[in-house]
């Protein structure tokens, strides 16, 4: 017997068009258009483009940054009531085994041995054994417990039994006691700051100011401005907000920033061409300022320069530079059970929220095809990085079996890029496999870095080869015997981390082929 | 009617009607245990023909890996029935215990097909998808060993389908793509890392 007598069909296979404008639109394989398809797949895309750019990162979205001693995150504020909460699983994820169960109006909450309870709308909760007031009712929604924003110090203090010191102006919020000062030396040829530790700010520079954020850096400063009496750089500002600190130098000419080979000296100095054309010094060699702790002057190895900022017109031909996190499963797709109580879904949206933390803290732009336990159907999350114009997709899963990462690329062969704008749904990541292999390799390189065991296959995994941008999976496994390792804080971090830093260097070459 | 009476005959009572209450709820766990259970009757008659010498792609769990082993199967002449008999010959080695790449019981092929000379398509039981361990690389094991094995067996095959209960699946078992048609060039790409 023929087996399509039986079966009847496949599917018609759908072809994804590329037009001028950018729109995507989806023709069966004889190029005739199904009306029917092509607008509720239009609508589902249109729909998902515009939570994808209210959730973007250039949407300001509210967050609060926590920095520890081992980590440092930053987490989505939401608002009730006129009121900042903020979800309290997702606070105390990074530094431990933490779970949640509802019953009833209660939500009970386990951190490693201790335990919490809330009830819905209460003003009061019960923290280790320890009742204490709320300054807003708490929030159940979803399943997820929300606690008043202004809560969180007392809560994680309570929890970690640890010093807390909350920013509030800033939404930051620092545990025990940890904090990285600087000082700043004005000199003839620029101005040095020097870090206690090292730090990676994002920085941009416009004529005359140069602006760097610390979103994972733990920065602070006992004044916020500092004026000189200096010939390139007139004054020095920091500030907090939205979870982060800024440092504004402001000059004369345009500046540039060179960061030293430790990251905790950065120097900044006239662009290239405008040195000489400064005016006259009249200053003392050494401007004995500082914003943190006494000046101290000293000599800063230029290492890194951080190049001029992009041009409005290099901005309009090239598109943002964003990675899709694509967290596996979710709602009614638990994925694997990988222990009695621990479900892949649970696993990747977790992990998902550290590598957007990670790479944001890198300043490269992250969105999650899901930031909840809501159910996305596969090809819906490509048709999601497609619509987006993601620069990278990440898929990502856990499993109880092995140990440490396996990478994934699509099980396909490469091809040239298809003439006519027409893009086969089927085989979109045909065009950019090599990248894809090679963005894994180095996903491997750095994963080795950490120790974390890790090996590399393709693989058929759905939905890889929908996605027209360079693709990776990405499946956690145990560390040790203990299933649940795959969900430990600490565990995820350094994977997150290493990921992380894959993307920074793979960068150039994903942005070659874009 | 003592007292002591009453209460006894009032105990019996309710311990008689617990009783066959218990029954009830054991009744209805085993009904429903029994439409869980995987359909292990013989799905196609045995086929008759001279032992043959096939090579089985067989999946390692640890440490991820594909082997080919030596097999002999009595093989007819017709060739999708030829696929069919290597295939549940393979499968086999997954459903007893202990076994390197544990299938759920159930598991086996229904039928393959082979559609313009270079196409198998494959037809599994439900029981093995819907009971497969989800995973990545345990899906993954599971379609390289069985495709490879078609390939290996079955000269002039380069694409292969897999169908589960004649209908198509998005998943193996919500990882490994079952809409795609897997070639030959990609397979030996990905047996090559599963050495």
């Amino acid at each position: 017997m023929h087996w399509s007598e039986r079966k009847g069909k496949f599917p018609v296979a759908r072809f994804l068009f590329l037009d001028r404008d950018g729109e995507r639109k989806l023709l069966s394989r004889n190029e005739k258009l199904e009306t029917r398809d092509f607008s509720g797949r239009t609508l589902v895309v249109a729909t998902l483009l515009l939570v994808l750019t209210a959730s973007a990162p250039w949407a300001e979205e509210k967050q609060v940054s926590v920095y520890g001693p081992r980590v440092s995150y930053s987490l989505p504020v939401a608002e009730h009531n006129g009121q900042d909460y903020v979800a309290l699983l997702e606070a105390l994820e990074p530094f431990g085994s933490v779970s949640a169960r509802v019953e009833g109006q209660k939500w009970k909450l386990r951190f490693n041995r201790l335990e919490a309870d809330f009830r819905q709308n209460g003003n009061w909760g019960k923290v280790a054994g320890r009742k204490f007031g709320l300054p807003g009712p708490f929030v159940l929604e979803s399943n997820r417990g929300l606690v008043p924003l202004r809560a969180l110090p007392a809560i994680l203090g309570l929890m970690l039994a640890t010093r807390t010191e909350y920013h509030e102006a800033g939404r930051r919020l620092f545990l025990g006691g940890v904090a990285t000062h600087f000082t700043t030396a004005a000199r003839e040829t620029g101005l040095s700051l020097n870090f206690s530790a090292p730090v990676n700010p994002l920085i941009s520079t416009e004529p005359g100011k140069l602006k760097m954020t610390f979103t994972r850096d733990a920065v602070v400063a006992s004044t916020n401005i500092l004026r000189l009496e200096n010939p390139l750089v007139s004054s020095v500002t920091f500030s907090e907000s939205n979870g982060q600190a800024e440092v504004v130098v402001l000059g004369h000419v345009p500046l540039l920033a060179q960061f030293a080979a430790d990251r905790r000296a950065i120097e900044i100095v006239p662009a290239p061409g405008v040195a000489k054309t400064a005016p006259p010094v009249a200053a003392p060699e050494t401007a004995p300022a500082a914003l943190g702790a006494p000046a101290v002057v000293g000599t800063v190895p230029a290492a890194v320069a951080v190049p001029p900022p992009p041009t409005l017109q290099s901005l309009a031909a090239k598109p943002l530079f964003v990675v899709m996190l694509d967290a596996g499963h979710g709602g009614d797709d638990r994925g694997a059970l990988l222990s009695e109580t621990l479900e892949e879904k649970a696993v990747t949206l977790a992990f998902a929220r550290r590598l957007r933390s990670e790479l944001q803290g890198r300043g490269i732009s992250a969105v999650m095809s899901r930031d909840a336990d809501v159910t996305i159907p596969i090809e819906q999350r490509a048709a999601m990085a497609d619509a987006a114009r993601v620069a990278i997709f990440v898929s990502l899963h856990a499993a109880s079996q092995g140990r440490g990462v396996r990478v994934y690329t699509a099980m396909i062969n490469s091809a040239t890029p298809t003439p006519g704008g027409f893009v086969p749904w089927d085989t979109a990541q045909a065009d950019y496999v090599l990248t894809s292999r090679a963005l894994a390799d180095l996903v491997k390189a750095e994963l080795g870095k950490y120790e974390i065991p890790n090996s590399e296959f393709s693989a058929p995994l759905k939905p890889l080869n929908n996605v027209g941008a360079a693709a990776i999976g990405i499946e956690l496994a145990p560390s040790g015997e203990d299933v649940a390792s795959v969900n430990a804080g600490v565990y995820q971090q350094r994977i997150a981390a290493a990921l992380a830093e894959a993307i920074v260097v793979g960068r150039p070459r994903v942005e070659a082929q874009r | 009617m003592t007292r002591a009476l009453a209460i006894a005959t009032a105990l019996l009572l309710t311990a008689v009607l617990a009783m066959g209450v218990y029954l009830r709820i054991l009744r209805r766990n085993e009904r429903e245990r029994a439409q869980n259970l995987p359909d292990t009757r013989p799905i196609s008659a045995p086929v008759a023909g001279p032992p043959s010498h096939v090579v089985l792609y067989l999946a390692y769990d640890n440490p991820g890996a594909v082997r080919a082993q030596d097999a002999t199967v009595a093989l007819p002449a017709d060739p999708a029935q030829r696929g069919r008999e290597i295939l549940h010959a393979l499968l086999g080695e997954y459903v007893k215990r202990p076994s390197s790449h544990e299938l759920p019981a159930g598991a086996d092929v229904k039928d393959v097909f082979l559609v313009s000379g270079n196409t198998a398509v494959v037809d599994l039981t439900s029981a093995l998808a819907e009971g497969h361990r989800s995973g990545i690389l345990v899906e993954t094991l599971t379609v390289a060993s069985l495709v490879k094995t078609l390939m290996a067996n079955l000269p002039g095959v380069t694409r292969v389908k897999i169908l589960v209960d004649g209908q198509e699946r998005e998943t193996l078992a919500g990882h490994a793509d079952l809409e795609c048609f897997y070639d030959v060039v990609t397979m030996e790409q990905l047996l090559q890392q599963l050495q």
